[in-house]
Parts: C-alpha cells; sequence; structure tokens
C-alpha cells in the first residue's frame, strides 16, 4: 500500500534527453495506466520507477520517502516484465520462491505464500513444470504470480499483454482487473493498446516524446482532450481532423477564435444536413453491427464515419455528413483544446 | 534404430551404389584409419614385451618369440661363444632388477649351482657373483686387503702391485675366478645377451636346425644368424623367406602390472602417485578455472563500467602470446610465491584462460538482461544472480569449457616442467612418462603402457561427455 510521486524527473543517455522533466502523482491503490506511442519513454520511465535505471534528475517518492539511491532491490516494488523473464533452468516454484529466498523468509511461509498465489492464478498444476513447457499465457500467470508472492508495495507492469494473442489478451485483462480489485495495491501498467488504457485503468497517463500529455480517467481523456495529440490517440477509430480554412462557412462562424482545426469523433458523425460537411465516400466497409465509411471532403481532408447500423451507400456517393456541436473539438495552432 | 540403418544406409545412386558412393565410402574409411591406426598401433604396442620393443619389431600384434641367450666366455683358449635356452625371465633381465628384488625374489646362487662349465661362467658374471665370490676367497686364503680394492684402482695405482703372485697356489677354478674379478688376462667379463631363436634348414647337412638371430627385420633379404648346435661357426647368411620362425601371442601386462603397482625394475616409478597428482591438479585447476573465467566473463558481459572494451581486448591480446614465451616468467612468478615444487604451482598460473573468458562472455551475450533485472526486482545479490542465474544458464559453454580444461591439464607438460620438475613427488603423469626415459635403461614397454594408461581419463571424458561439446560449441554466440 503506498503513493508514489515523480518530481521533474529527467533521463539522459549520453546526451540525449529522453525523459524531459515528469511531474506525476498515484494514490495509494490506484490503477495507473501510462500510454503512449513506441518510443516516447514509457518503459524508461517505468523502469527509472523501479530503480533498474539512474535517473538523471529530480526525485522520485514512495510513500514520501526520496528513493533515488535505494537499489531495485530494497524499494519493495514488483515488475512483470513484457518478455515475462521467468528463470529458464528454475521450475515455476523455484521462480516464485527465488526473490523470498532471497528475503531469508522462512521456508513455511514462502510454501504459504506461493500456494496461496498458486490458487489465485490457477496455476496448482504446472509448479513442478519448467517455463519452457508452459503456453505463453501460463508464463504469463507465473510471471504475476512472482510479483505477488512478494506482496509488494507498488506492482509495475510492461506491457504484460502484448506477446498473447487477441482471446487471451481480453481474458487476462479482466484477470487483471480483478485482481486489482482484490488486492488493492497500487499498479502502474504500460501498454500502448489504449483499449487496455481504457478498460482497465482509473487514471491514464498519455505520454509522448518524453512529456506527459494529459493525465485523466479514461472518460475524461475521450470527452475532454486537452490537446491534438491526446485527442487523436484515445479513440479508435482515430479522431477526424479537418483543418480550419476547409470548413463549410456555416462551421466557420461557430467555432471559437483562433480555431486552426476541428476534430470531431467518427462516430458522433452521422448522416444529416445540420453543420454539415459535404463527403466524397472512397471506401464502405460493413461489419455487420457497424459500417465504416472513408472519403474527403474538400481540401482532400480525410475522413472517416462510424455508423451503428447497415447502410446502402455505395462508394464514390456524395453524402451529406453531420455532429452535435457538443461533440466538436476545436484546436489552437498549438494543437491545444479549446472551449467552445 | 530403423532411422539410424536408414541414414547410414543412404546411397546418391538409386538402389545401388553409384561412383560416387564409392568415393565416399572410400573417403569415410581413409580417414578413419587415418585416425585410428596410430591409436591402434599404440595400444598393440603397449602390450608388447620389453625384447620386441628393443629389437623394433614390426608385427601389430604382440607375437613373441621363443627366446635364447647368447653367452660369451673369455679363458686360456680364447673366446668362446655359446647358446643357453630356457632361461627364466628374471634371469635374462638381472641387470634391470631393483637391488631389493635381487634379493628377495630370487636366489642366484641356489640358480646357477644347476649349471655348470662355461654356461656357469657366463650366468655367475651376467647374475653379479664374481666379486661375491672372489672376496670370500681372498678371506678364506687371507690374502690381503688390498686385492678387494684392486679392481676398482687407478692405472697408475695398480703398477705398484703385481696381483699375479696370489694366482700361483690355486686350482684352475679359483685362478678364473680371481682373474675375472682382478680383470687379469686372458680372462674378461663374460658377455650375455638375449637373441631370437629360429629354424631353418641347414645347407651343408640339409636338415632342419635351430639358428639364435640378434634381430629379424623380414624386410631384408637375409638374417644373420648363429647356428645353435655349433655357436662357434661364425655367423651365416639365411635367406629370410627359408626361416621358420615361432611366434606365439603373447601380451606382455607387466607393462601395466610392474608399474601400477610400483614394481619396475631398476628404477622406482609410482605410477599411482603420478596419477593421484594428476587428479588432483585436473579437477581442481577446472574448478578453479571455470569459476574464475565465468566470473571474468560475467564481468565483462553483463557489467558496463569504463575500460570495458580495453580489458576485453587485452584479456583477447593474450590469446597471441605463444606459452613457450611465458615460461621464465612463469617460472620466476611461481618461484617467488613460493609455489615451486608443490602442485599448486601447477594449478595457479594456467587458472585463467583467455579463450575461456572470450567463449563464456559470448555465451553470457545471449541470456537476456532482462533476466537480470527480474532476479534483481527479486532482491538478489549480486553474486546470487551470477551464481543462481547467469552460472546455471552457461552451462553448456561452462561444460565445454570444462571439458577443454580437463584435457589440457592432463595433457599439459609446460606448467608442471615449471612448477614442479625438482620435486618427484608432485610429479604428473605427464613428467612421469617423461622421466622413463633417460636415466637409466630405455624402458619404452613402460612408457607405451602408462601412456595408454594415461589416455583413458581424457577419452572418457570425451566419450561421456561429448554431447555436451557439440552442443555447447554450436550454442556458443550463434543462439
Ligand atoms: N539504453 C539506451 N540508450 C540510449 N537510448 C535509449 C536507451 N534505452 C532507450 N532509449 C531511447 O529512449 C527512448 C524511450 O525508450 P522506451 O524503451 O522507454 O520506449 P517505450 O515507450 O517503452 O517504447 P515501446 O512502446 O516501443 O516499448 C527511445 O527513443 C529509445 O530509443
Ligand atoms: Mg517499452
Amino acid at each position: 500500500m503506498a503513493t508514489l510521486e515523480l518530481k521533474q524527473v529527467r533521463k539522459n543517455y549520453g546526451n540525449l534527453e529522453v525523459i524531459h522533466g515528469i511531474d506525476l502523482f498515484i494514490n495509494n491503490g490506484e490503477f495507473c495506466v501510462l500510454v503512449g506511442p513506441s518510443g516516447c519513454g514509457k518503459s524508461t520511465l517505468l523502469r527509472m520507477i523501479a530503480g533498474l535505471e539512474q535517473i538523471t534528475k529530480g526525485d522520485i517518492l514512495i510513500d514520501e520517502q526520496v528513493v533515488n539511491n535505494i537499489s531495485a532491490a530494497r524499494r519493495g516494488l514488483a515488475m512483470v516484465f513484457q518478455s515475462y523473464a521467468l528463470y529458464p533452468h528454475m521450475s515455476v516454484r523455484q521462480n516464485l520462491a527465488f526473490g523470498l529466498e532471497n528475503l531469508k523468509m522462512e521456508v513455511d511461509e514462502i510454501d504459504k505464500r506461493i500456494l496461496e498465489a498458486a490458487r489465485l492464478l490457477r496455476m496448482e498444476e504446472y509448479l513442478q513444470r519448467k517455463p519452457g513447457q508452459l503456453s505463453g499465457g501460463q508464463k504469463q500467470r507465473v510471471a504475476i504470480g512472482r510479483a505477488i508472492v512478494r506482496e509488494p508495495s507498488i506492482y509495475l507492469f510492461d506491457e504484460p499483454l502484448s506477446n498473447l494473442d487477441a482471446e487471451l489478451r481480453v481474458a487476462t485483462r479482466v484477470e487483471l482487473k480483478a485482481l486489482h480489485a482484490r488486492l488493492g495495491n497500487t499498479m502502474i501498467y504500460v501498454t500502448h493498446d489504449q483499449v487496455e488504457a481504457m478498460t482497465m485503468a482509473d487514471k491514464i497517463v498519455v505520454m509522448n516524446d518524453g512529456i506527459i500529455e494529459q493525465v485523466g480517467a479514461p472518460l475524461e481523456l475521450y470527452n475532454k482532450p486537452s490537446n491534438k495529440f491526446v485527442a487523436g490517440f484515445i479513440g479508435s477509430p482515430k479522431m477526424n481532423f479537418i483543418q480550419f480554412d476547409y470548413l463549410p462557412n456555416s462551421l466557420k462562424e461557430i467555432a471559437p477564435s483562433n480555431s486552426t482545426s476541428l476534430g470531431i469523433r467518427p462516430e458522433h458523425l452521422s448522416i444529416k444536413d445540420e453543420n454539415s460537411l459535404s463527403l466524397n465516400v472512397e471506401t464502405v466497409e460493413q461489419l455487420g453491427s457497424d459500417s465504416f465509411l472513408y472519403g474527403t471532403t474538400s481540401g482532400e481532408q480525410k475522413i472517416s464515419i462510424k455508423l451503428n447500423y447497415q447502410t446502402d451507400i455505395q462508394a464514390n456517393q456524395t453524402i451529406k455528413v453531420g455532429f452535435k456541436l457538443d461533440d466538436a473539438h476545436w484546436f489552437d495552432k498549438d494543437g491545444i483544446a479549446l472551449t467552445s | 534404430m530403423s532411422a539410424v540403418i536408414k541414414f547410414f544406409s543412404r546411397t546418391h545412386g538409386k538402389n545401388k551404389l553409384s561412383f560416387i558412393d564409392w568415393i565416399a565410402y572410400l573417403y569415410l574409411f581413409l580417414g578413419f584409419l587415418i585416425i585410428f591406426l596410430p591409436v591402434l598401433w599404440l595400444l598393440l604396442n603397449s602390450i608388447k614385451s620389453q625384447f620386441l620393443l628393443q629389437k623394433l619389431d614390426t608385427n601389430l600384434l604382440p607375437l613373441d618369440y621363443d627366446r635364447v641367450v647368447r653367452a660369451t666366455v673369455f679363458g686360456p683358449d680364447g673366446k668362446e661363444i655359446f647358446i643357453i635356452k630356457d632361461l627364466p625371465d628374471w634371469v635374462i633381465y638381472w641387470n634391470e632388477l631393483r637391488d631389493e628384488d635381487k634379493k628377495e625374489v630370487n636366489d642366484p646362487n641356489l640358480f646357477i649351482s644347476k649349471f655348470e662349465g662355461k654356461e656357469y661362467y657366463a650366468l655367475r658374471t651376467h647374475l653379479g657373483l664374481v666379486s661375491d665370490h672372489a672376496k670370500e676367497l681372498i678371506e678364506e686364503k687371507n690374502f690381503p686387503e688390498w686385492l678387494i680394492k684392486y679392481p676398482s684402482m687407478f692405472p697408475d695405482a695398480k703398477k705398484e702391485y703385481n696381483p699375479e703372485e696370489y694366482l700361483i697356489n690355486l686350482n684352475e677354478e679359483e685362478v678364473r675366478l680371481l682373474s675375472e674379478f682382478l680383470g687379469l688376462k686372458p680372462y674378461k667379463p663374460n658377455g650375455f645377451t638375449s637373441q631370437i631363436l629360429i629354424s631353418a634348414k641347414n645347407k651343408e647337412t640339409n636338415e632342419i636346425e635351430e639358428y639364435s638371430v640378434s634381430r629379424l627385420n623380414t624386410n631384408k633379404d637375409t638374417v644373420n644368424a648363429r647356428l645353435i648346435s655349433n655357436p662357434q661357426g661364425g655367423i651365416v647368411k639365411i635367406p629370410t623367406d627359408d626361416i621358420i620362425v615361432n611366434k606365439k601371442l603373447r601380451p606382455s601386462w607387466i607393462n601395466y602390472s610392474d608399474p601400477l603397482t610400483n614394481n619396475v625394475r631398476g628404477m622406482s616409478f609410482d605410477a599411482i602417485k603420478c596419477l593421484n597428482n594428476s587428479v588432483f591438479v585436473t579437477i581442481i585447476a577446472t574448478i578453479i578455472t571455470v569459476l574464475i573465467n565465468s566470473m571474468a566473463a560475467f564481468a565483462l558481459s553483463k557489467y558496463k563500467f569504463n575500460g570495458q572494451i580495453i580489458f576485453f581486448i587485452i584479456i583477447l591480446a593474450t590469446l597471441m602470446v605463444p606459452a613457450s614465451v611465458l615460461i621464465v616468467g612463469i617460472f620466476k612468478m611461481v618461484s617467488v610465491t613460493g609455489l615451486n615444487g608443490t602442485l599448486w604451482g601447477v594449478i595457479i598460473p594456467g587458472a585463467a584462460t583467455p579463450t575461456g573468458v572470450f567463449m563464456l562472455r559470448q555465451y553470457m551475450l545471449t541470456i537476456p538482461d532482462e533476466l537480470l533485472e527480474a532476479a534483481r526486482m527479486d532482491a538478489a545479490s549480486e553474486w546470487s544472480i551470477y551464481w543462481r542465474i547467469v552460472f546455471p544458464l552457461s552451462l553448456p559453454a561452462i561444460a565445454v569449457l570444462a571439458i577443454l580444461s580437463i584435457i589440457w591439464r592432463w595433457n599439459d607438460l609446460i606448467l608442471p616442467m615449471i612448477a614442479v620438475s625438482t620435486t618427484k613427488t608432485a610429479y604428473t603423469i605427464q613428467l612421469c612418462l617423461l622421466d622413463f626415459q633417460g636415466e637409466y635403461v630405455a624402458q619404452e614397454h613402460y612408457r607405451l603402457a602408462m601412456t595408454v594408461v594415461s589416455l583413458i581419463p581424457t577419452t572418457l571424458v570425451f566419450v561421456f561427455l561429448q554431447r555436451y561439446i557439440t552442443t555447447g560449441i554450436a550454442n556458443t554466440g550463434i543462439k
């Protein structure tokens, strides 16, 4: 049970700064997800929290204690790696016991904890097997089990599900969420999959290029992205952006001053005349429950639309699409969201 | 199993052997012979008797000949050459027996009492009884003391004495004994050599007769032989094709048993001690080598520190320094540290090998860093990361290094020569083998046998661990 605080944390690799001064507070028991495009520094930040990577500047505080110079072993955190990093020469039981043995724990206590974790993660049958004899999903459980037996104050996950197939990923996601509900620990979870972020997080931290773009609850990020990057990153399919100059005059008039572009999510567009753009449809995808239309509006601005019904619109047709003003996002020339 | 048979019986030609198959089989067979024949030769020669080896016998099998002794006795009538048959080995090899064995095992006096005449004289000289008997005679007759020292005097000193006068009142036997002892003419020390018994047709009598031959080289057209029934008749040449040699398959197991039971004639050779020393050196040195090299490799592959590359390059550079260049340096180091004469002087200088460090480093680079990070998160100390994660995961490469180290250490001659050549009790097997040569008579038969014994451990290591070698080498670096 712990809080985590980052104060102006920076990281340099040689002369190259990859984390540019991050401030973040994570409350006790929170499930915090770090998302961002590949290479934005999520893993680096997580490893700095874990103590595997030196921090160049700033402070990391766990439970209000500065831990900058405390080694990974003594911070009392546990980490689940993307590649699981199970010790291949040890059985599952030994993998779980290794960390506890290093803490000089009594054998009885070790056995008790391993059994508990095994029951919780349903891996009793393969405690004696080596990692090489496990499926990807089973390895994943062992990796999580290895973290659980330590009873750490904070769990760190670095893309733990990215090596699983889609179905297993969904199942494990649900399980992890349930696990968090049961354990109630602080968890920090790195992913670049926004579905994971949206479904699991109490709090999402969107990172880009070594800085935090926005911190907030999942729906807050969806409904009120504070800038163009977050608006484009959260939500699937991606939000449509239309440059101000190519908007019809009717829309230009109602735009807040200083707007340079309009953002509108595909699911918020519908076939109607009010607040409308004319769209030249190029591709139609019918998924049964939903239909996706892709096309261009004036100035070759690409637009996608998600309809939650089957449609008889054909490619090369020109249609009118409109939206509710409440669903529109306006951005200034720096990409900052404007309130209309 | 059927897959194995299928694999081996696979041919290039369909259903029958094609030209390429023949070439391939021929090539394999030749390769097999080239590798296997020297080993076979060594094995078979190691059970040949000393006699055969001295005669440069070229048979592959230990076929021993019937043996006779050619003796030369000197007397008033001049030199007499004759042949003695059916002597026991210990008599033939009397000169090579150790003093303890001479007294304990056999009684030469008892043995020669069964002979008389010239055979008695020859055997008496050969068995070293002349001086004993002569001393007894001198005491019995109350002759002066200096007679006993006379044979070992300088020629100048000898001139002051006249031993001949004491011969006057002695009988013929006593004259011969004292003259042989004192080296007075016409008597001389009698000769005694072992020879091969063959049979051949006597050209004059047209009958099969026995001959004695000193060396049998079947590549030559003729053999120099001496007729046994008339040894004084001199050497005759007999065509090699005509001779009949009686050969018996008689492996000489004493080549093995004598050194292993510390029972070598003429010298002390403690094979068990040598083997013990070698086993100790090999095992301890291999353990130390594996530990030191793997720790160095761990540091070089898994830590980042200043000068890492430089250290690695320096270690690799030592690969280019030939071992012989280091001899003097190592010798000084060993003697300064007081390790000379102990087995530690053999073990420690070779404990860190650049090859081992390089091999293990390359292997350890393939162990993902995430494993080490996971262990760090698991509160493992750096030592337990090494000992419980990296070391076990590098076992394939470590096995290769261990096998190589065992073979290096077992076969090493240079380091033992540098460190323990002055201390016999610390000789390793290779030094012991070298020691067979020289000092006394050549003991090739023991040397060959002990060479075979010294090959056994490395062979066993290879047979039982070769799968680690192949898988380990295959995994090193190319994972
Ligand atoms: N050891 C290193 N030396 C130099 N640069 C590094 C090092 N490790 C990471 N970087 C750089 O730091 C940046 C952040 O890397 P990081 O691994 O944190 O990305 P990430 O957000 O986890 O990406 P992904 O989603 O692909 O895992 C990248 O630009 C990367 O090139
Ligand atoms: Mg990453």
